[in-house]
């Protein structure tokens, strides 16, 4: 599988406090790729430097080198970098002053999109992917935040797929959600697996097993290591993995 | 582990007596709350009762066609209040329209553009913008921008627009235009600074979920962060336009205080706060009467203001909690495919097969956008920063050569002298105008203080039920209610009390403590909501009576808040003009009791430059009490800054 992004010497700071320190890694193309690792050892902030949104944050800095697709992003514009990585967040946030609908195509309409049969086509499209347009059929004008908590996660996927984004990052899409609406979210990420490239943060450590084809084992701000996800879980090289997979501690 | 042991010791005697007292002081307390309340209820009616029996001669004499006609004529007696709320209602709708796209602008930039580091020092400037007394506000347009008016703005409008009525009329600096100006200059920062708040409280991650779809700052503004804030902002805007509907003395300064409608942006007029200010004190029987009714009719346009601005800004957190709408759209589903378009071999079609289809995605013409943007809202910065900066300069400059003489702050004001300045006056102070200040501060403290702590632990405890909701509408009525119309009222309440005597260092301290009272309830009710329930379960499920909980636990956590709201509320008293000129009378001199005059560092700026003419000896003296007050405000927003981590803001008021 060829690389779709590669990580150089990624250092990541929020003020004078460092976060990230010396990251080196790539993602491969149409696989999903599960970072896990103890709570504050930067996963939200490795993937939140994939798509440039560290640097929005309080005294969010990054340096080192973020390609996609061989182009240097730290020096492109975020915006288009934006929409080519999308990004779902822990907790579910749909615009709560838009309807289902303008949630979905609020991304479309960034791009140009007017005419209202492309933008009703796309919306579809995009719903239908994250399997959530049967139950929103007749919801498209309900405010986006008067669905359930796992309805509006994949709302949010909806609106980060309508883009078609290249790289869909997923930061613990699933901790905020209960059991059955974890399970759906899930077996949305399986369908998605085979067409986009994934990166999935999670605590779930059976979930990455589920879901991953490659993990990454973040400790401390540092990459630990990275392989197949059977790897990791077995035979890793690491100790320290060792001692997290079987939940020594985290 | 000592706490335990003592209440083992404790004889099951003694624990029940010790009990009883705890729930009798429980009793004593609550009832200090409800009997505030009462309080308060009383004072409002009577407020309503007082305006309306004291306009009900002149409804009788002149029936509905009082609104309507221009005349103020005493020695006729015939009166009429078409000029004062013509020019009322212009002023403000003028001022409104200067100044809400110039604070939408600063709040934007300090809430969604500004860098990080830029932020803070930002919202210090507009808490202190929205700190500045009034007065001060309408000495610097008296002085500074009516002259400006007066020899270049006025004359080259004219000069550009010939024959446009709108533009006509003798070019005198004074009226209309000067009045909305220093209206829009002084609304400013309350609306910039509630709007800035309205932005900061719509969440970060509806911004980082805008972004990240690739939103420029400017889209995810407009896409989200202005939409959720909407409510927030109309709210910002009714309170600015009740605020300004209700200065008095800034606009009295100014406009030129005349009881004729305006024709042209340049004719001098009234507004009814300024000339009820200007004529109110001295006026009797159906004067008197006719101006209680402009009083009236200036109560009724703010109450319905406020209470709209309230209801505005209360609808924040119900705008997720609303019912969806029936549905309208339902596009055809065309694609059943869970794979996006486009060859599986290659994958999902990204926006770059888009952009070698021939549509790019518009990026420059965003990015241009987002700069133009940008440089408006950094206009805007500049543009509210000018009238600050020139006002600052423009007191250090007059003011600073008497502020630095120590006998300034321990001396009576010089008597008029000669209107010729080269003369020279006698080398004055403001003593006491501080003394007095200090006094009817303390004093109004003394009752808006504990009183309003109490009004606000009842707003939190029973605001909710229904006579507790009516107490919170009436305490958003009297905040509402311009200050010139308390001072009308207690001087009306003294004056029956106490004839001889009703202006009063008493009734001025009577005036700011109802002032404050408003205040610190809205600060305290805030303030004991924001404690989550859990501390107070916590607290209540080890057996802490309730009312305990309330005063040490509750008030406890809250304190810094409270805090903060006696601060701005003793701000605002300090540069309370309108208020005081009616109800503590014309005095340059040191107290003698609290049944006398009290002269005060507001009230003796508005003196200098109107009861005193601008005699040169006072306008020097009043610079340097406007040095003074604007350090104080200076300073006390400052210290509130850096002790509690949070403004003043004007969004307690
Ligand atoms: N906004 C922030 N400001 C300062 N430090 C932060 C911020 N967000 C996270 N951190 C710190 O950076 C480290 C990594 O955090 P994060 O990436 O959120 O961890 P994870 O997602 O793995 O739990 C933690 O030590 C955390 O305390
Ligand atoms: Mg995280």
């Amino acid at each position: 599988m060829p690389a779709k992004m590669r990580v150089e010497g990624l250092n990541a700071w929020y003020g004078s406090r460092q976060a990230l320190y010396d990251i080196d890694l790539e993602l491969e193309e149409r696989a999903t790729t599960a970072i896990v690792g103890p709570s504050g050892c930067g996963k939200s902030t490795f993937l939140r430097c994939l798509n440039r949104l560290h640097e929005e944050l309080p005294g969010g800095r990054v340096e080192g080198r973020i390609e996609l697709d061989g182009e240097n992003l730290v020096r492109a514009d975020p915006a288009l970098v934006r929409c080519r990585v999308g990004m779902v967040f822990q907790k579910p946030n749909p615009f709560p002053n838009l309807s289902v609908f303008e949630n979905v195509a609020a991304g479309l309409r960034l791009l140009g999109v007017r005419r209202h049969d492309e933008l009703e086509e796309g919306v579809a499209e995009a719903l239908e992917a994250a399997g959530l347009w049967e139950e929103v059929e007749d919801l498209l004008d309900a405010p986006g935040t008067s669905l359930s908590g796992g309805q509006q996660q994949r709302l949010c996927i909806a609106r980060a797929l309508a883009v078609r984004p290249e790289v869909l990052l997923l930061d613990e899409p699933c901790s905020s959600l209960d059991p059955i609406a974890t399970a759906r979210v899930e077996s949305l990420l399986a369908r998605l697996r085979s067409d986009y490239t994934l990166v999935l943060v999670t605590h779930n450590l059976a979930q990455a097993v589920r879901l991953a084809d490659r993990t990454a084992f973040f400790y401390l701000g540092k990459l630990v290591e990275i392989g197949e996800t059977s790897t990791i879980f077995h035979r890793p090289n690491e100790k320290l993995t060792e001692n997290y997979v079987n939940g020594r501690f985290g | 582990m000592a706490g335990l042991a003592s209440g083992e010791r404790l004889a099951p005697m003694e624990k029940g007596r010790r009990l009883a007292f705890l729930r009798g002081l429980g009793a004593l307390f609550q009832g200090g709350t409800v009997l505030a309340a009462a309080a308060l209820t009383v004072f409002v009616g009577g407020l309503i009762y007082l305006l309306a029996s004291g306009a009900a001669p002149a409804l009788a004499h002149f029936g509905g066609g009082f609104l309507l006609r221009s005349v103020w004529s005493v020695p006729t007696s015939s009166f009429g209040g078409w000029p004062e709320i013509l020019g009322t209602l212009l002023t403000s709708a003028l001022a409104l329209l200067l100044a809400v796209p110039v604070a939408l602008g600063v709040a934007l930039f300090a809430s969604e553009f500004a860098p990080q580091r830029w932020r803070s020092p930002l919202a210090y400037f507009v808490d202190l913008g929205a700190a500045i007394p009034s007065v001060v506000y309408g000495f610097w347009g008296f002085a500074v921008l009516v002259p400006f008016l007066r020899g270049a703005v006025e004359p080259a409008l004219a000069a550009v627009t010939p024959g446009i009525p709108l533009f006509a009329g003798p070019v005198l600096g004074t009226g209309l235009l000067a009045g909305a100006l220093v209206l829009a200059i002084m609304i400013l920062p309350t609306v910039a600074a509630l709007s800035r708040d309205a932005l900061r409280s719509v969440p970060r991650s509806q911004r980082e979920a805008a972004l990240g779809l690739g939103a420029t700052r400017w889209e995810a503004s407009r896409m989200t962060v202005l939409g959720s804030a909407l409510p927030g902002l109309v709210g910002a805007v009714t309170l600015g336009l009740g605020r300004a509907v209700g200065e008095t003395i800034a606009v009295a300064l100014v406009i030129g205080n005349t009881p004729a409608a305006p024709r042209s942006l340049f004719s001098a007029t009234a507004t009814i706060p300024s000339w009820l200010v200007a004529r109110f004190a001295g006026s009797q029987g159906l004067e008197r009467s006719a101006l209680f009714e402009l009083a009236l009719v200036l109560f009724a346009i703010s109450l319905g203001l406020n209470v709209g601005a309230r209801w505005f800004l209360g609808r924040r957190e119900l705008r997720s909690a609303l019912p969806g709408p029936p549905t309208r759209r339902r596009p055809s589903l065309r694609h059943g495919d869970v794979r996006p378009k486009g060859s599986a071999s290659a994958g999902v079609p990204s926006w770059w097969d888009r952009v070698e289809q021939g549509r790019p995605p518009r990026l420059r013409r965003r990015r241009q956008l987002q700069r133009a943007v940008l440089v408006l809202v950094l206009a805007a910065v500049v543009l509210a920063a000018l009238p600050l900066a020139s006002l600052v300069s423009t007191a250090v400059a007059q003011g600073a050569g008497v502020a630095l003489r120590p006998s300034f702050y321990t001396s009576e004001p010089g008597p008029p002298c000669g209107l010729n300045a080269s003369q020279g006056c006698p080398p004055g102070g403001i003593g006491p105008e501080i003394e007095g200040t200090v006094v009817l501060l303390a004093l109004g403290a003394a009752l808006g203080i504990p009183g309003g702590l109490l009004l606000g632990i009842y707003l939190a405890e029973y605001g909710r039920r229904t006579f507790g909701r009516g107490v919170g509408l009436l305490v958003d009525a009297l905040l509402g209610t311009p200050s010139i119309l308390l001072g009308i009222v207690l001087l009306a309440i003294f004056l029956r009390w106490d004839r001889p005597d009703a202006q009063s260092a008493l009734a001025g301290a009577v005036a700011l403590g109802v002032l404050m009272m408003p205040i610190v309830a809205k600060a305290t009710d805030a303030a004991l909501r924001s404690v989550p329930a859990t501390v107070r379960e916590a607290a209540l499920a080890l057996g802490f009576p309730r009312h305990r909980v309330t005063l040490r636990v509750v008030l406890g956590s809250a304190r810094a808040s409270v805090v903060t709201g006696s601060l701005l509320a003793l701000m605002r008293a300090g540069g309370e003009t309108a208020a005081l000129v009616l109800t503590a009378g014309v005095s340059t001199y040191w107290l003698t009791g609290l049944r006398g005059p009290a002269p005060a560092l507001a009230p003796f700026i508005y003196d200098a430059l109107t009861v005193y003419g601008g005699s040169p000896g006072y306008v020097a003296e009043a610079w340097g009490a406007a040095l003074v007050l604007l350090g104080i405000m200076a300073a006390t927003s400052l210290l509130a800054r850096l002790l509690f981590g949070r403004g003043t803001e004007a969004g307690a008021s």
